[in-house]
This record gives structure tokens, sequence and C-alpha cells, in this order.
């Protein structure tokens, strides 16, 4: 009797931590971002989203009675620590992951999760050679630069312009969204007067602008970054020339504005992926109050607001597909998610894990210095 | 030919800043025959401490902004050469009888350590000078518009650039700098506190480099703590063209390298711009290896 006695407590303590094990059992969503280095705002605002996202998700009871908890590391925006961090992810027992900003980090960690049979959603990063790859595990909620080269091509050419001026500044990103833009506008008998690039990091534009203006444009498309783009618009707008300025998704920041001047800004117009606070859906209004009670503040970047649109459609496939193998994950973010409501827009994946829709919006800068979404 | 007027005027006025910052590598190669990679820092500490004082002092609003802005100027020059003087009592001075090498390793050093701390204690952000603090106003001078505050600009910098020249040539410090370049052990010799030249080697050139960066911040606006870098290349490269140790030559070659610049962009090609500004500083240096108007070395060596 005692020996039994002493049986069951024994074979009660030993189950013990399989019952706590259960009543605990949770699905880890991995996030590899740029926590550190010269992206941190970006990484720490994606953090911000995911964890805010898998906190309401929580309180609502989790996903397939599970709660929900996010690893997160920290990639440090260098694709060598990006490398470390996705083996690191990749031995905790993760079920997907969300992540990276910025093209040649998500490169370096990709095969990586390929081969240990990890979802990836990456978040930032355009490059048109990530999903030419063929990997089954990766997709991406930012759209691809190809599309806004077409996005770019086809507003210029709403807008009614015969004469387009094209100017880059050399980085993968920004020659490839002119190539792509050029291609595209040439096709369409689109004349292209003038095609080359500036060197990022300088002050005086105005030898650029001088040349622009004797070609003569009707309308100039800058694909680089925002720090150069304020400089052209402050130059330009001091030798007294007042041709529009079309951007591409790289000038989205509020520090162009404060660069050219609000008068020198206004009329300033680029494409990129909406923010939340500019659409009227109910799943961005919603994640907007949200936000705004936690954060009291606007998230600033809509690479940040896609990590939150991942995490999404992560929680959607294993509910969808019932289970956290990522062979269902992967195969039902492929087919079974259409018409995903997100909180950028619609979201569905073609066969190459890329975001299929247009995606991009053009935006227009108003006299007060706001980025306005032109409808 | 408008472009070409317009594009002359462009390059002068970049010129003459490229000019302003490479009097300080030259002058500090003549007399220590020191490259000073920490120099482009100290233009980007003199944009940095022109904004802080901008903002902190509201001194443009006193007294009137010519006036404001003058002061502030003479304020941030005389800043930065007490941070040129401290950066070559701390970080040159103790190595000065030690290997070259050394001396540059340490002034890289210190150029690392610059922009760290500017960057710590301003943000990575860009930072923005007032919009509105100088007029926008241009004039037509044969069919081109130049905008006023640029012939400012390009004023200041020569007034300055002759008032160095002034100095080092007539008067009896100058004259020592000048001896001190020639030969520290002789100008010892005769009397000089080599020392004490040195020292005003690092609180003049500093003092126009940093004046510099204060006329960059207010003329474009735009700071941030790499700005010295773009700069302080293309000034050591405007100071090797017109021969490095030669306070004309640099002179001479931060123009001409401003010139050189523009025109390569317009007539040859954009994205080449800089490939062709160092081709042109290539075929100098085969043709004439001590720069334009640098004078032959063989003496020194």
């Amino acid at each position: 009797m005692k020996k039994r006695l002493l049986l069951t407590v024994l074979a009660g303590l030993l189950a013990l931590p399989l019952l706590i094990g259960q009543a605990h059992a949770q699905v880890r969503i991995g996030l590899m971002a740029p926590l550190t280095g010269s992206w941190a705002s970006e990484g720490q605002a994606m953090k911000q989203i995911v964890d805010l996202l898998a906190e309401e998700l929580n309180n609502a009871g989790g996903v397939l009675g599970q709660k929900v908890e996010i690893v997160a590391e920290d990639d440090a925006g260098d694709p060598r620590t990006a490398a470390l961090a996705s083996q690191r992810l990749s031995t905790r027992g993760i079920v997907a992951v969300i992540g990276t900003y910025g093209s040649s980090i998500t490169e370096a960690s990709q095969n990586i999760y390929d081969e240990n049979k990890i979802v990836q959603v990456a978040t930032g990063s355009t490059a048109i050679r990530l999903s030419e790859k063929g990997l089954r595990y990766f997709f991406r909620t930012s759209p691809r630069d190809d599309e806004q080269g077409l996005v770019a091509a086809n507003t210029l050419k709403d807008m009614g312009y015969g004469k387009v001026a094209i100017l880059h500044d050399n980085t993968t990103y920004a020659k490839g969204l002119a190539d792509e833009a050029q291609t595209l506008l040439k096709d369409s008998d689109v004349e292209i007067v003038f095609f080359d690039a500036l060197t990022p990091g300088e002050r005086d534009y105005s030898a650029i602008l001088s040349q622009l203006r004797a070609r003569a444009p009707e309308v100039v498309l800058f694909t680089g970054y925002f720090p150069e783009a304020g400089l052209l618009l402050r130059q330009k707008k001091g030798m007294g020339w007042d041709v529009p300025f079309v951007g591409g998704d790289a000038t989205n920041n509020p520090d162009l504005v404060s660069i050219a001047g609000k008068d020198a800004a206004e009329g300033f117009m680029f494409l990129s992926p909406p923010v939340p606070q500019d659409l009227d859906s109910p799943e961005a209004t919603s994640f907007m109050t949200a936000y705004r009670a936690k954060y009291n503040d606007d998230p600033a970047s809509v690479w940040a607001v896609l990590a939150g649109d991942a995490f999404n459609v992560i929680v959607a496939a294993i509910q969808g597909s019932g289970s956290t193998e990522p062979d269902k994950i992967a195969e039902y973010l492929r087919t079974g998610l259409t018409d995903f409501e997100g909180l950028t827009g619609t979201i569905a994946f073609d066969d190459k894990g890329d975001r299929v829709g247009e995606l991009y919006r053009v935006y227009k800068v108003d006299g007060e210095g706001r980025f306005i979404l032109q409808p | 030919m408008q472009l070409f007027l317009e594009q002359l005027t462009n390059g002068l006025a970049v010129g003459g800043i490229y000019a302003l910052i490479a009097l300080g590598y030259t002058m500090v190669y003549g007399v220590l025959k020191l490259i000073n990679f920490a120099h482009g820092d100290l233009f980007t500490i003199g944009a940095f401490l022109g904004l802080t004082l901008l903002l902190s002092l509201g001194l443009t609003d006193h007294i009137g902004p010519v006036a404001g802005i003058i002061v502030l100027t003479l304020m941030v020059m005389g800043l930065v050469a007490l941070i040129g003087a401290l950066l070559e009592r701390t970080a040159y001075r103790p190595l000065r009888t030690s290997p070259r090498l050394s001396a540059v390793v340490s002034a890289l050093g210190a150029s690392i350590f610059f922009q760290n701390a500017i960057m710590l204690i301003y943000g990575a952000r860009f930072r923005v000078y007032p919009h509105d603090l100088l007029p926008t106003t241009s004039i037509s001078l044969f069919g081109v518009d130049i905008p006023v505050m640029r012939i400012v600009l390009f004023a200041a910098s020569l007034v300055m650039m002759a008032g160095l020249y002034y100095f080092v040539q007539r008067t009896k410090t100058g004259t020592a700098i000048r001896a001190a370049a020639i030969d520290q052990g002789a100008a010892k010799l005769m009397g000089i506190d080599v020392n004490r030249v040195i020292m005003y080697v690092f609180l003049i050139g500093p003092a126009l480099g940093g004046a510099a960066g204060m006329m960059v911040g207010l003329y474009y606006g735009q700071i941030n703590f790499t700005m010295g870098w773009v700069y302080g290349l293309k000034a050591f490269t405007a100071a090797i063209l017109g021969g490095i140790g030669n306070i004309p030559g640099a002179m001479l070659g931060g123009l001409l390298l401003g010139v050189i610049e523009a025109m390569g962009a317009t007539y040859i090609s954009l994205a080449w711009k800089d490939a062709i500004s160092f081709m042109v500083l290539i075929l100098i240096l085969i043709f004439r290896p001590t720069g334009i108007l640098g004078e032959r070395v063989a003496d020194k060596v």
C-alpha cells in the first residue's frame, strides 16, 4: 500500500512538468529585426508592432487554442549578424519567422531558414532576386522593385508627361528602379531626355540641376533616397526652376520636408506602399487605435507595418491549415490565403511567395509639409 | 554658352569651399609633413557648432541676420580653432619624434573619434539649419541667374583666403610659419618657437575649416555627422592638385577642382564626375609630381 502510494506520487511528480508543459503549450514565432545598428529605428518599430499584435491575439485566445510567443533576435542590419541570428532562431523551436528589413540582410538568412524548414515572411526586402531562387518557405509582405518601376512608369504616363528625365544614385535599389522605369517608359513612346546618376552624400547638386534644366524635361523621376531628394528640391527652388519631381519609396521620410523646406517640398510626389493611417479599412483603423493607445504615436515607417502584416498572415496560415507544420503553413500561404485583409491592404501570395496585387500608391506633399495619399 | 557660364559659377561656388578646407590640409602638411585626416571632421564640427549656437543664442534675432551670422561665424572659428589646437596637443605632439606613420594612424583615430562623438551628441539623423535665415534672391549676370547668397559665400571664402595669405606673407608670425615649413631645425636655431608655430597652424587651419562647415550648413541647410568625409576627401585632393604645402596652391586647387567637377559632370558624364576629377589629379601628378604650384621638394628630403 505504502509502496503503491509512493509510486503514484512519484508518477505524479514525473508527469507534473508534462502537465505544466501542456498548459503552457505555445506557438513560437520568430522575429528577426535590426534592433541595433543604423536601421535600429526600423527594427524597434517592427518589434513594437509585432508585440502589440501578439498581445491582442493572446488576449483573444491565441491560435489553435494556444498562446503565441514572439522570439526576437537582433540582426543589426548586417548580413553576418543576420546569418548568426537566423541560426540561433532556427534552434529555438519556432514555426515561422518574420523578417527582416534590407534585401542583403534577408538574403543572408534565406537559405538557413529554408534548410531548417522554417517559413520566413520578409518585410522590408524588395530586391527581385530574393524570390527568384525558388525557395519553398520564403514569402514577403513587401512589394518588389519591379512593381515599383511599373507603377512609376504608369503614373508618369497617366499624368501625360512626354519628356522625362531619370536620375538615380547608383545604389542597387535606385539603379534597378531607374532601369525598370526607363525600359517601361521607352516602350510607350515617352522620350527619356536624361538618364544619369548623382553622387550621394554631397551638398551641392546645382551642377546637376543646371544640366537637367538644359534638357528641358517635363518631369524628373528621382529614384534615390530622401537626403538627396530634399537637397535637390531645395536647390531647384533656389534656382527658380519649377519642374515637378517624382520620387521612389526611399523618399518616404518626414526628414525630406525638413531638409527641403516646406515651400520647396510642396508638390513633390512619391510612390510608396500606404501606411495604415491613410487607409480606412476596419483592420487598419482598429490597428491604428490600438497602436496609438499603446505607444501614443503613429508608426513612422511602412516597413514596420509590413512586419505586422507578416505576423498576421502567419497566424492566419496556422489557423487556416489547423497545423504548425511548415509544409502546411507554406502551402496555405501559397494557395489558401486569398484576399486576406492586412494592415496595408489586401494580401495574397503567388507561387514565388511574392505579394500579389498593386500595393503602391502615389503621395503628394502639401503646403504644410504633410504627405497626402492621392486618390 | 549660358550652360557653360552657369556651370562655371556652380563650380566656383563649390570650389571656394573646397579651397577653404584645403588650406587646413596644406598648412599642416607644410609644417609637419602630416596629412591631418581629422581635418574633415573639424569641418563637420564647425557645421554642428554653428547650428547649436544659432539656435541657442538667438543672435540673429537680436542684432539682425547679417551681423548675427558674422558674429556666429567668428565664434565657430574660435571654438573649432581651440579644438584643433587641443587635437594637436593630445594626438600629434606626443608623436612628433615618432615615425611619421604613427602620426598618420593617430590622425585616422582622431577622425573616427570625432565622427562618433558627433553622432553620439547630435544623433545620426540629418540636422537642418533654419530655412528663412538667408535671402533667396538672385541676380542676373550675362543671362545667368546667380543666387546672391552664393556670391556672398564665394566672396567670404575669398576674403578669408586673402586674409590668410596676407598673414602668412606679411606678418612676423607668418614668416615664422614659413621658416618652420622650410626647415624646423634651422628655424629653431634662429630663435623661432617651433611648438608655437605649429600651434598657430592648428589654430588657423581648423578655424577656416570650421567656418567652411558653418557656411555649408547655412547655405545648403542639411548637415550630418558623416559630411566631413566627402568634403575632406575633395579638399585633400584639391590640396594635392595645387601642390600640397603651398597656400596659393590649395586655393587654386580647390577652385579648379570645383570647376573640373562641374564641367566634367556637364560635358562628359554625371556618374563619372568624381572619376574625372581624380583622373585629372593623376594626370597632373604624372606630368607635374609636385602639383600645379608646388615647389621642388628635393632639398627637403
